[in-house]
């Protein structure tokens, strides 16, 4: 199949891994997922002049105004993301929390606002928005306990609380830890999602670039005082010594 | 016995009704129910196996989960492949198993040419060429990176496979290692690897689309 | 013409009676039969090649393999783009070459300014004939064509290859870098014009 800008799918995927975008106005894309397109297409800053309306409306996270650009124009755009797989989904007065790295896309009809859990965007409204997963996203229902690393999002529901596994607690006491060994895994700490809504997994977040924690500790030191960043840098000295 | 479906080609899901099953540690992304993890580093395996990954270094530490619910185990995005034994033997690359149950009864054995030299080779390269040996009827999952194929041999047809790409193997097969100048040199340099793994007899052997250790 | 035939999207199976194959040094998996693999330098190329694959470090190694048998390719596990080629020529980013007939002339061409600021796809190979033509992809390719009425832009980290009577321009842009690029990024964006088919995939070399 050979495409060209008439016959490329309109705002559908490609593949399971590129998805077209028929930009027709204004919409809110991730920097660098752009790959190919046709037609007369712009990408503008956030802070660009024209956009202080949209932004006031749209985008409420300043923790990742860099991480977005506008596009305008008239064309077709294809997004990929790592070889990830790509789905759009379709918000009808609703709310749903994804993966602040894995969200490639939104139209400003939408609310885009940072979620009390780190690392995570929270879309709210009705619009479109596109996001990435490695391999296909499976949808569970709550009572249902998730990898961390696994978790793509959730939507119409409370956000999650920490689970540890029992075996991870008498470690934490001092008895067995040294046997399981370094960072614990997904079987002895998983977030509890209860109540009613769904979640969004995916096979790993692992294997891309990048790691959430460390952008989001990163994105936040902008904000922080001179005698907090000395605080910090004794704090990371100190954690490395005892490593 | 546990109930294994494939979510989808990343993703597996095993059904377990006050029952256990073993899994590479680190891939359960998600469970309901009431399901108790708790380390298992030798699952069904006997002490001679243990005492054999101690000697080479090979570690395969598993984790068992027993109670009643469902757990879905997935491992940074490799596929899944479900594999059926019937009375019979299925030899793994220790880090390509993702999950079994009780049914089958495992062990450990060198692959390629026996004797200490072989297995002082495979230590040396630490290529994991140490497979863990599962025998009986029932199901086992294995990971690869992007879908596993199945070669098949036959006594004609001696299969060559490059020791990285390796996962597993059934039927009645013979390994060996074996050196070829022209791979040493051209084929396997990224990973210093010297030599490849002869497959001869009847059977079939799985292989996936990379080179173990790979940037992925 | 030498059988290429894709055992699943991301193993390329080459079938030889006694005949030759050039494929991407240690990219062979598996193989059956009686083969002999030799060391290859790409057509053409000669010591201004060898030179500009060193200060590129593009490592970009191939090897010949001849025999009668079955042979396996694969990279990384990414997915395989086959291309057939009548009596045509394909431009192809050289990291992404992964296998073509050995009856095909191959060639590297400096391909201008790209490149330089990120120290990659320093080269595109040319590779020229009839036969087949293996490429690696992360993630499914994408045949997007390019008329003179409609002009194609492309980020050079997606970029695979092209074949056609296509003109390649780099258009530099502030905001290409700024806005568009990966952090690690481009500062220049690829436009195709003129008339053929530009190969991509979805994501960013490795």
């Amino acid at each position: 199949m050979i495409f060209n800008a008439r016959n490329l799918p309109s705002n559908d995927n490609v593949n399971p891994y590129a998805f077209c975008v028929d930009v027709a106005g204004e919409m809110f894309i991730q920097k660098g997922k752009m790959i190919a397109y046709y037609g007369a297409l712009r990408f503008e800053s956030l802070s660009a002049g024209p956009y202080g309306a949209l932004v006031k409306e749209s985008f409420n996270s300043p923790l990742y105004a860099n991480d977005f650009v506008v596009v305008t124009g008239q064309g077709r755009l294809i997004l990929g993301d790592r070889g990830n797989n790509i789905a759009s989904y379709d918000l009808k007065e609703g709310n749903l929390t994804v993966r602040g790295a894995n969200v490639l896309g939104f139209e400003p009809s939408l609310v885009c606002q940072e979620s009390t859990v780190p690392g995570y965007l929270t879309l709210l409204g009705t619009g479109k928005f596109l996001a990435s997963s490695n391999g296909a996203v499976h949808f569970l229902e709550p009572p249902v306990r998730v990898d961390e690393d696994a978790l793509l999002g959730w939507a119409d529901m409370p956000s999650p609380s920490y689970r540890y596994d029992y075996g991870y607690m008498r470690g934490m006491f001092g008895m067995v830890r040294s046997m399981i060994g370094g960072r614990s895994s997904g079987e002895e700490k998983q977030l509890d999602f209860t109540g009613q809504g769904t979640v969004l997994i995916q096979s790993s977040e692992m294997g891309l670039v990048g790691s959430t924690a460390l952008d989001d500790v990163l994105a936040r030191t902008g904000s922080l005082q001179q005698n907090e960043l000395q605080q910090l840098l004794s704090h990371i000295n100190q954690r490395l010594q005892q490593s | 016995m546990p109930e294994y479906t494939l979510v989808n080609s990343k993703m597996l899901s095993v059904t377990l009704r006050n029952e256990e099953v073993f899994a590479k540690r680190g891939a359960m992304i998600a469970y309901t129910g009431r399901v108790d993890f708790a380390p298992s580093s030798s699952g069904s395996e006997g002490l001679g196996g243990m005492a054999m990954r101690s000697v080479t270094g090979e570690r395969m530490t598993l984790m068992s989960a027993r109670g009643t619910g469902e757990v879905l185990y997935a491992f940074y995005g490799r596929h899944v492949t479900m594999v059926h034994l019937s009375g019979e033997t299925f030899y793994a690359e220790s880090e390509s198993l993702l999950a079994y149950d009780g049914r089958l009864r495992s062990g450990t054995q060198f692959l390629g040419s026996s004797g200490v030299g072989g297995l002082i080779r495979g230590a040396a390269t630490g290529s994991g060429l140490f497979t863990t040996t599962l025998t009986g009827s029932g199901e086992l999952a294995i990971i690869s990176d992007g879908d596993a194929i199945a070669l098949d041999v036959t006594p004609d047809r001696p299969v060559f496979v490059d020791p990285q790409a390796y996962i597993g193997h059934r039927g009645q097969l013979r390994s060996d290692l074996v050196t070829d100048v022209g791979w040493k040199t051209f084929v396997g340099q990224s990973s210093g690897e010297s030599y490849q793994l002869k497959f001869t007899g009847g059977g079939t052997v799985y292989i996936q689309a990379a080179e173990r250790g790979g940037n992925r | 013409m030498t059988r290429f035939r894709l055992e699943n999207s991301r193993l390329l199976e080459v079938t030889l009676q006694n005949e030759r194959v050039m494929t991407r040094a240690g990219s062979m998996v598996a193989y059956d039969g009686q083969m002999k693999f030799e060391k290859a330098i790409l057509g053409g190329e000669g010591l201004f090649g060898a030179l500009k694959r060193r200060v590129g470090g593009e490592g970009f190694d191939l090897m010949t393999t001849s025999g009668t048998g079955r042979v396996y390719v694969a990279q990384n596990a990414a997915e395989i783009l086959l291309v057939p080629l009548q009596n045509d020529r394909i431009f192809i980013e050289s990291s992404s070459v992964l296998a073509f007939d050995h009856g095909m002339r191959s060639n590297t061409v400096f391909a201008g300014l790209r490149g330089a600021s990120s120290g990659q796809g320093l080269f595109t190979t040319s590779i020229e004939g009839t036969g087949n033509v293996a490429a690696i992809s992360d993630g499914t390719a994408i045949a997007l064509e390019v008329t003179q009425s409609e002009p194609l832009f492309v980020d050079p980290d997606a970029f695979i290859g092209y074949t056609g009577n296509v003109r390649q321009e780099f258009v530099f842009d502030v905001n290409w870098k700024t806005l568009v690029g990966r952090s690690s990024g481009e500062s220049y964006q690829l436009k195709f014009t003129g008339g053929g088919i530009v190969y991509i995939q979805p994501s960013e070399r490795r």
